[in-house]
């Protein structure tokens, strides 16, 4: 959110200069400015701020729809913003043809040329740069080195499987060394190890050649794995930003909570505020809830964040809880997850860590759901639909 | 190229081999029922025709080659089998190059435009081959618009003969083989994943390099299919060089023509036919190991 903040500024206080010396912290690789995408009536991007340091890891995550591979794509130069600007490595790239953004991109299907060998396809834009060919042999053997796949240089890349054509496609990207690269859901056509091989390799490759990232996935758990800063997508707008630590623990919005983990969201009224503590009526109960950074006032509706791994079994009184009958539990390793049924229907979910000699709680078993207080988040309710 | 297009061939072209399954039930006998009609009338209209015609290129009394032979040392013979090569080639070459620009725009093109030009191109391809002979005229003849306009615009200084030469021989043949050509050049473009090209530009390739690099090695199988199917088409072309042509413009089916009725030298005249039919055989071998045979509609 910071940075948010200290790049608009000086766009708004000079809206019109557009030169690298005014661009603001050298730092920024990226830098949108009230960009909007429409498509006649429908506005598929809503005046979109967003900036992305040198050498960050970004992952733009949402659900299908939400505006993250437009957003990709307008970066790219493939389609054009309705109004709004975007600033690449300082320098104003909002009309630039794409072939002239020096990005590097990386496709969900990989994109290779299928006429070409894996180093033809690697060499191809280190030809389009003019290098000499004793250089691009260089270059290209090196970086097949770097991703160990020099010994399928002279195969096509359909005799190639998923993970190793991912690999070249990574690798023709940086082999030029593009300040940027993005990458659109580039591992989703994969199978769950591999994808989780590469998830690591591109990890590595990031640390190791500190390119600037700009990754698109619709799974959390990957963007949680890979980013330095995650930017959650929905409807067109940015619901919230930040390192996936704050995503997951402080998470803003109803939406943002139930995309990122999994959630028990309580629905209820604010009935007192005082102390720094919220009192929040539900029709599971009255809890306290530490107050939020906004403003709250009696009356109004809010929603009660509790993680389930934040939830324990006990038998202590408190003044958290609630009472359910246990519907289902399911054992996920090293974790098990109860589901607990309450009186009024709602469904609360608690996970527990799985020790062996564990003697736990049985299906049917009613029993009390507590937590701390300060594991509670008061969030605002979900806009009505 | 050949070689990589024969690869992309084997990966995508098996499936149709499946449906085949779907009669099995039936045994053998009903299949013999089923192609019987066709099989008996094809009997009958082309293959006894066929027959008849090697038949009589090869019995002059007794079985010999002597048409053949006369055919090879006769100088009108040669000299329309080198007319006819170097038409059906210029015609090909000539609808490649005002071809392929088509097809790429078209391929551009979002599919409702798409079908909308498409049919702009379909338009002669549907229209008889001798209508569009006399249109053709009627345009490019010495008082066709385009010379009235010419006369016109130079005061009468300027008559370009257009019609019953080469150039109107080529360009009724063109005005024909485009369609072919155009439609085999956009399955191969449509079939080109838009990525690539998407790929190429993220990594600076301009539109000259992707299109040298990228389109058109892409597109190759479709060329090369079209290229075939103009050649096989125009060399057996026969209206064409009779109504656009000149004296000096006679072609292979033509020659076969004058054998037939002015002459009647019926061996001859079967000879000819059979190189002919050979020339284009060849042809269609070798389309057929070109990916899909290009055309859509499998026209060909």
């Amino acid at each position: 959110m910071t940075f948010l903040s200290a790049s608009a500024a000086p766009a708004s206080a000079n809206p019109v200069s557009v030169v690298p010396t005014v661009a603001p912290a050298a730092s920024a690789m990226v830098e949108l400015r009230a960009v909007t995408k429409r498509y006649g009536q429908f506005e598929a991007l809503h005046r979109i701020d967003l900036s992305i340091a040198k050498g960050e890891f970004v992952t733009l995550l949402g659900p299908s729809g939400s505006g993250k591979t437009t957003l990709l794509n307008l970066i790219a130069g493939m389609i054009m913003p309705s109004s709004g600007q975007i600033v690449i490595d300082g320098r104003d790239a909002t009309g630039l043809p794409t072939n002239q953004r020096g990005l590097g991109m990386v496709f969900q299907n990989y994109a290779l040329m299928p006429h070409m060998t894996v180093f033809e396809n690697i060499a191809f834009p280190l030809q389009v740069r003019g290098l000499a060919r004793s250089e691009i042999k260089r270059k290209v053997t090196d970086v097949l080195d770097l991703i160990q796949l020099g010994h399928v240089a002279g195969r096509r890349p359909r005799e190639l499987s998923g993970g190793q054509q991912q690999r070249v496609s990574l690798a023709r990207c940086i082999v030029y060394n593009p300040a940027l690269i993005l990458m659109d859901e580039p591992l989703g056509a994969l199978d769950k190890k591999l994808r989780e091989q590469m998830q690591l390799e591109i990890k590595r490759l990031h640390a190791e050649l500190g390119i600037t990232m700009l990754y698109v996935t619709h799974d959390q758990d990957e963007a949680l794995t890979m980013s330095d800063r995650i930017v959650l997508m929905n409807g067109g707008r940015i619901e919230q930003e930040g390192p996936p630590d704050t995503l997951y623990f402080k998470p803003e919005t109803v939406f943002s909570a139930e995309f990122i983990g999994s959630s028990n969201l309580i629905p209820g009224e604010v009935e007192a505020v005082e102390n720094g503590t919220v009192t929040l009526r539900t029709a599971l109960g009255r809890f306290p809830v530490p107050a939020p950074d906004r403003p709250v006032r009696a009356g109004e509706p809010a929603v009660l964040l509790v993680r389930p791994e934040n939830m324990v079994l006990t038998d202590r009184p408190g003044p958290t809880g609630v009472t359910g009958r246990i519907e289902d539990s399911i054992l996920l390793g090293g974790v098990v997850r109860h589901f607990l049924r309450c009186a009024d229907g709602t469904t609360v979910i608690v996970q527990e860590l799985n020790q062996p000699g564990r003697a736990g709680a049985r299906r049917d078993d009613t029993v009390r759901a507590a937590w701390s207080v300060e594991h509670g988040r008061l969030l605002p309710p979900p806009p009505a639909r | 190229m050949t070689s990589s297009s024969l690869s992309l061939d084997h990966s995508s072209a098996h499936p149709s081999a499946q449906s085949s399954g779907a009669t099995s039930g039936l045994g053998p006998w009903s299949a013999i029922l089923l192609l019987a009609p066709l099989t008996l009338l094809m009997l009958g209209i082309l293959l006894y025709p066929l027959g008849l015609t090697v038949w009589t290129s090869l019995y002059d009394g007794q079985l010999s080659v002597r048409a053949y032979g006369e055919l090879a040392t006769s100088t009108l013979f040669l000299k329309v089998l080198r007319n006819t090569i170097e038409i059906a080639v210029t015609g090909t070459l000539v609808s490649l190059v005002f071809g392929y620009p088509v097809a790429l725009h078209l391929a551009a093109q979002p599919p409702r435009r798409r079908t909308a030009c498409l049919i702009m191109v379909m338009l002669p391809f549907w229209t008889s081959i001798l209508v569009k002979s006399f249109a053709l005229v009627a345009v490019f003849g010495n008082q066709g618009l385009l010379n009235q306009l010419l006369g016109y615009l130079s005061g009468g200084q300027v008559n370009l003969p257009m019609m019953f030469n080469r150039v109107g021989v080529v360009l009724g043949m063109i005005n024909f083989l485009l369609p072919f050509m155009i439609l085999s050049i956009l399955g191969s473009l449509l079939a080109l994943d838009r990525r690539l090209v998407l790929a190429a530009e993220t990594m600076g390739a301009g539109a000259l390099r992707i299109f040298w690099k990228v389109i058109l090695p892409l597109s190759m199988p479709g060329v090369v299919a079209g290229v075939l199917i103009n050649v096989t088409l125009s060399i057996g072309m026969y209206i064409t060089p009779a109504l656009l042509g000149g004296r000096q413009d006679m072609m292979v089916a033509n020659l076969v023509d004058f054998y037939t009725r002015q002459t009647l030298d019926w061996p001859a005249a079967s000879a000819t036919a059979v190189v002919l039919l050979a020339i284009s055989g060849l042809l269609v071998a070798m389309l057929g190991r070109v990916r899909g045979g290009g055309l859509p509609g499998g026209a060909a």
